[in-house]
């Protein structure tokens, strides 16, 4: 019988997957961990620092040894532990941290360094001259970190879903299932969620004849026919407040190419009562090279023979604080393996060994020793007399800790459990309950490590050592939460699972206090990583957010314009032709509106229909021009204040009739703007008679903007159309339709708007005609050169909340008699102060300007202000841009420097005013 | 396999009828000129010709005539015309009560969300509203800017609650 891992019981591997490259089989059902087992492979990971060779160590979700990475391209999920996916025909799997290969690892060369890298090492390395820093922060970032993150964009999809039960189970082990049924006979709504494929828990590793595979499955089935939801391959991985849980589920195993295109689904879950059913963690037990591949935590070995079949190791050592480790025993045996020894730690004890197996009192293992692969020796102090054995396998078991995150997640306390020298859960404010053994973990004796610290490892994920604790104690980390930062000890992928209660003890004995005096870190959520694709769900490729259709998007794709985003719209940037470029087809375009005619899609523009006897009372609260002196059809612009007095937002308002208005804002905006809308309305003045109704998507609107607008708007209705600021009502091809005579471009110009489903034959009916004129539609850039000629504000650039109406030149216009929010706020005296940033027009002495470019005075300096846009006079040529200026309303006629070393241009520049083109708005007018 | 469908149903006219005073008063005269009272928040009343749904405590969605609504209102509120803006949905078959738990935070799957009830939520960050038809159907007011892209979703999700 050869030494080493190996199944039990050959047969039935009908599952085909690679590791490193090299072709094995497993049954279905096994996890790759089971497999690698099987496979007698027993080295399947290097050590995050290290580079020690590590093997399998437990048989769950709390693995810090054996991570991998699995699945090719884009798909590939980096530190996925092997003992929590389960294999799959064709799977691809890859050892981690590695060069060359995962035997003849070059890194392991830093273990010969380790005294130069103790606790710590990375802060160490921030002290001294920055110098030092810079020659090994190269060497320290190739070193740093596990598995490589993908490159390639991930193929998959990730959906997010809602739902809602009165009783949540989380864990499927037999006091899960239990806790389920009986819910679910109550007459409950319950959920039950198991982050294991198989429902059952530890009765797969202990059967219970009275929970056997046909209790659980007519539980399962129970269950469901009372209306209840079971979800397998689920992990309840956040507890929020108010019951809201967050469980991760897979949907296809990490690497697989999912059935449906979705890898896994985010479940928002409020629950009226939450049941934990989530069982224990064992701990490993501190000694020389207790990391090594063939040291298994002793209940991992029960479940790999009794579930998967696997023998771990034919000749076992098992080491011991409590009764459990006495199973794993008989489980070895009726495998086949010889159980050479138990070692337990205490002085005596009532469990009951196998027939023939030695218990050996009062021992402790104190090291092992072996090759990369395989272990080969354990050797212990037993009362005092080291004793060795020759042995491929040592499963120990240090206790048992509770798996109390979700409890702790939910706001928990935990109390000091003495006899299982655990934390179990303690009182919690949530409807929450812990059942099973996280709520009664077995009984275990503390037992003083043996063996060298410096090779005794407490966080095996990231080679943090007994050493590395009791360096940080004698550096005066005394907090456990310092200690963890200062030691790494508990982060990365695994969060401590296993380490946390072993370093707690380390720690307490060092201080001379108890446990729970030493300290607890806290859980946070997730309990287990979570994929990022996950939480972003569907829109995972489009900033988590859909894209805004316009009403014309089919007209505007037919024309092959150039897509530009503005918030979640997407609006045409410019309809190049032929070879044209961006820029020369946003002149084009800007020329033809300075010229002809041209038109342009404006539907993204808010818009809100405010009606009732108090509309103009209302409106006169959010604008801070004056509106109630509107005769009915005419209109004018506006602005917006917040409370502090600075501009938030513009447009124009239009009295539609007696007691009905059009209020039009920037499109960035509308969200704010219809928040704040509402908060005047329902909260400020809630007596108002007076309706707000977004109708942003209501209407489609479009600019016909140039000197032939207004002619051949007449033509098209029939009509002389209204003057500068009036609106009128007409029908264009068929459709009833708004006009606005309303110009942002400087030109004589119209806002169209008609109901958006209708809005398509008024656009064919404009661009024809403008095109028989020579005219065309035009896109944002043009629309940007022409409103900076113009000398027009735009949110997000010029209103950027730190102007106020003055600021921008616009305080002439704001309603004397007050009362409009931000009223008061102007009264500040801060905000008339001399050399506020101001708004200024600038035009260069040669070249071009640069956008965000810094203005600098003539003798250099910090900056005194920055250009807010940038662009060209749209007939002469010669770049213009709008600015921020310090006490810039002065200073008409200074000389700058507009500076954008990010850009790379600097530009001699002249403050003018910030009025290019027509300032007295002459062409406004027919 | 679950049968779902997903249909963009053609324009209605749609209205916000928003009441600023006396409901309980306009209440009565939609009674007396319509054959309904206004209906409680989450429900729908309604006639052929017109059905209100209340999403809001003071807007109602009108969906029909609103012709007659104008003199119901009098002069405790006023009608805007939204249709332009909203594109109706329909999901049908029996599986459209998942599909609204996809990307939402909403429980769709409540008993009490009946046929005839209605919800204002957000769907995959999109707002919506939601009228039972009857067990078998769900229409979606969706707006029209996001409409296509959330019936790419619904069709996306739709393995996910065992449709295809």
């Amino acid at each position: 019988m050869s030494a080493g891992p190996s199944r039990i019981s050959p047969g039935g591997e009908t599952v085909t997957f690679t590791f490193d490259a090299v072709t094995y089989c497993a049954r279905a059902g096994d996890t790759l961990a089971a497999a690698l087992l099987a496979n007698g492979v027993g080295l399947v990971a290097r050590s995050f620092k290290y580079h020690r060779p590590r093997g399998i160590m437990a048989a769950g979700i709390e693995e810090p040894n054996a991570l991998v990475t699995v699945g090719e391209g884009g798909r590939a999920e980096p530190n996925t532990r092997a003992t929590d996916l389960f294999v799959y025909e064709g799977m691809v799997a890859k050892s981690q941290n590695a060069w060359p290969s995962l035997s003849l690892d070059l890194g392991a060369a830093l273990g010969l360094a380790s005294p130069a890298l103790p606790a710590g090492f990375y802060y160490k390395t921030f002290f001294g001259p920055a110098k030092r820093w810079m020659r090994y922060e190269w060497l320290i970032r190739r070193a740093a970190g596990l598995g490589n993150a993908p490159t390639l964009p991930d193929p998959d999809k990730f959906a997010q879903r809602a739902a809602f039960c009165d009783v949540l189970v989380v864990g499927a082990g037999p006091a899960g299932i239990k806790a389920a049924l009986e819910a679910a006979e109550s007459g409950a709504q319950v959920m039950l969620v198991e982050q294991d494929a198989v429902l059952g828990g530890s009765l797969h590793r202990d059967p219970d004849p009275e929970c056997d595979a046909a209790w659980i499955a007519a539980s399962a089935a129970r269950i469901a026919a009372l209306g209840g939801r079971i979800l397998l391959r689920t992990t309840a991985s956040g507890y929020w407040d108010h019951n809201f849980l967050t469980l991760t589920q897979r949907l296809a195993e990490p690497g697989a190419v999912p059935a449906h295109g979705f890898a896994q689904q985010l479940w928002h879950l409020r629950a009226g009562r939450v049941v934990l059913a989530t069982g224990v963690i064992e701990r490993p037990i501190p000694f020389t090279n207790n990391d090594r591949p063939g040291v298994m935590l002793a209940g991992a070995v029960r479940t790999y023979v009794r579930r998967y079949g696997v023998l771990p190791g034919r000749r076992v050592v098992i080491a011991a604080n409590n009764d459990d480790a006495y199973r794993t025993a008989a489980a070895l045996i009726e495998a086949g393996a010889e159980v050479l020894a138990i070692l337990d730690s205490r002085s005596s004890s009532t469990a009951d060994a196998p027939d023939g197996v030695p218990v050996l009192y009062d021992a402790r293992p104190t090291h092992v020793s072996g090759t990369a692969h395989r272990l080969s020796r354990v050797t212990a102090l037993v009362r005092e007399r080291e004793q060795s054995w020759t042995a491929d396998l040592l499963a120990v078991s240090g206790g048992f800790v509770p798996v109390a995150h979700l409890h702790m997640q939910a706001g928990g306390k935990l109390d000091w459990n003495e006899a299982a020298q655990a934390f179990v859960p303690g009182v919690t404010h949530q409807n929450c309950v812990t059942i099973g053994a996280a709520a009664d973990p077995v009984p275990a004796t503390p037992a003083a490590p043996a063996g060298h610290p410096k090779k005794s490892f407490v966080d095996f994920q990231n080679d943090v050592s007994l050493a590395d604790i009791d360096l940080a104690w004698q550096e005066g980390y005394r907090s456990v939460e310092h200690l963890k930062r200062y030691t790494t000890l508990g982060m990365a992928t695994d969060q401590g699972k296993t380490s946390n209660m072993v370093a707690l003890s380390r720690l307490a004995e060092r201080g001379h206090v108890s446990v729970p005096q030493a300290g607890l870190t806290t859980f946070r959520p997730p309990f287990t990583p979570v994929t990022m694709g996950l939480f972003a769900g569907a829109g995972a490729r489009n900033a988590a957010a859909h894209e805004r259709r316009l009403a014309l998007y089919d007209l505007h794709e037919a024309r092959g314009p150039v897509w530009q985003p503005l918030g979640y719209w997407f609006r045409p940037r410019a309809y190049t032709l032929g070879s044209e470029t961006l820029a020369e087809a946003a002149l084009r375009e800007a020329r033809g509106v300075r010229t002809s005619v041209g038109l342009t899609d404006v539907s993204t523009l808010a818009k809100f229909e405010v009606s009732g006897p108090d509309a103009a009372a209302l409106l006169e609260i959010v604008c801070a021009t004056t509106v109630s002196k509107l005769a009915a059809g005419r209109g004018r612009y506006t602005f917006m204040l917040r409370e502090d007095g600075m501009v938030f937002d513009d447009g124009t308002v239009w009295r539609l009739a007696e007691d009905r208005y059009l209020l039009t804002s920037s499109t960035g905006g509308a969200d704010r703007m219809a928040s704040h809308l509402s908060f005047v309305r329902n909260v400020l003045r809630p007596e108002l008679r007076v309706s707000v109704v977004n109708v942003q998507e209501h209407h489609a609107g479009i600019a016909f903007a140039g000197p032939k607008a207004s002619t051949l708007l007449a033509g098209l209705i029939g009509e002389a159309p209204p003057r500068h600021m009036s609106l009128a009502r007409a029908v264009i091809a068929g459709v009833p339709v708004l006009l606005l005579a309303a110009s942002y471009s400087g030109e004589r110009a119209f806002e169209i708007y008609a109901e958006a489903t209708q809005a398509q034959p008024v656009w064919r009916a404009l661009a024809a005609a403008a095109e028989a004129e020579g005219g065309a539609p035009y896109g944002m850039d043009a629309m940007e050169l022409l409103r900076i000629e113009k000398g027009h504000v735009v949110v997000g650039g010029e209103v950027d909340g730190r102007t106020t109406p003055r600021d921008l030149g616009l305080d002439k216009m704001l309603n004397k008699a007050g009362g409009f929010i931000g009223a008061n706020g102007l009264q500040r005296p801060a905000l008339s102060e001399p050399g506020r940033i101001e708004l200024v027009g600038l035009e260069a002495l040669g070249g071009e300007i640069a956008e965000g470019a810094m203005l600098i005075g003539a003798g250099g300096g910090a900056p005194q202000g920055h250009v807010t846009a940038a662009g060209r006079r749209v007939i002469e040529g010669g770049a213009i841009a709008l600015a921020h200026l310090a006490g810039g309303h002065a200073r008409r006629g200074e000389e700058l420097t507009a500076a954008s070393p990010t850009r790379g241009i600097t530009t001699r520049v002249r403050v003018v005013a910030p009025h290019f083109y027509d300032p007295a708005g002459e062409r406004y007018r027919d | 396999m679950t049968e779902l469908t997903i249909t963009a149903l053609p324009p209605a006219p749609l209205n916000a009828a928003e009441i600023w005073s006396n409901p309980a008063q306009v209440s009565v005269r939609c009674q007396a000129a319509l054959g309904f009272a206004l209906p409680g928040m989450g429900q729908s009343a309604g006639s052929e010709a017109l059905k209100l749904l209340r999403y809001e405590p003071t807007v109602w969605l009108a969906e029909g005539d609103v012709a007659p609504l104008a003199a119901v209102l009098a002069e405790d509120g006023a009608i805007t015309a939204i249709g332009g803006g909203i594109v109706r949905v329909r999901i049908a078959g029996a599986g459209w009560r998942a599909l609204l738990m996809q990307g939402g935070v909403f429980e769709a799957e409540a008993a009490a969300f009946a046929p005839g009830h209605c919800a204002a939520t957000v769907i995959d960050h999109v707002a919506v509203r939601l009228f039972v038809e009857n067990e078998d159907a769900c229409l979606a007011y969706v707006p029209s800017s996001y409409a296509a892209a959330l019936m790419h979703f619904w069709h996306d999700v739709l393995p996910l609650v065992g449709a295809d």
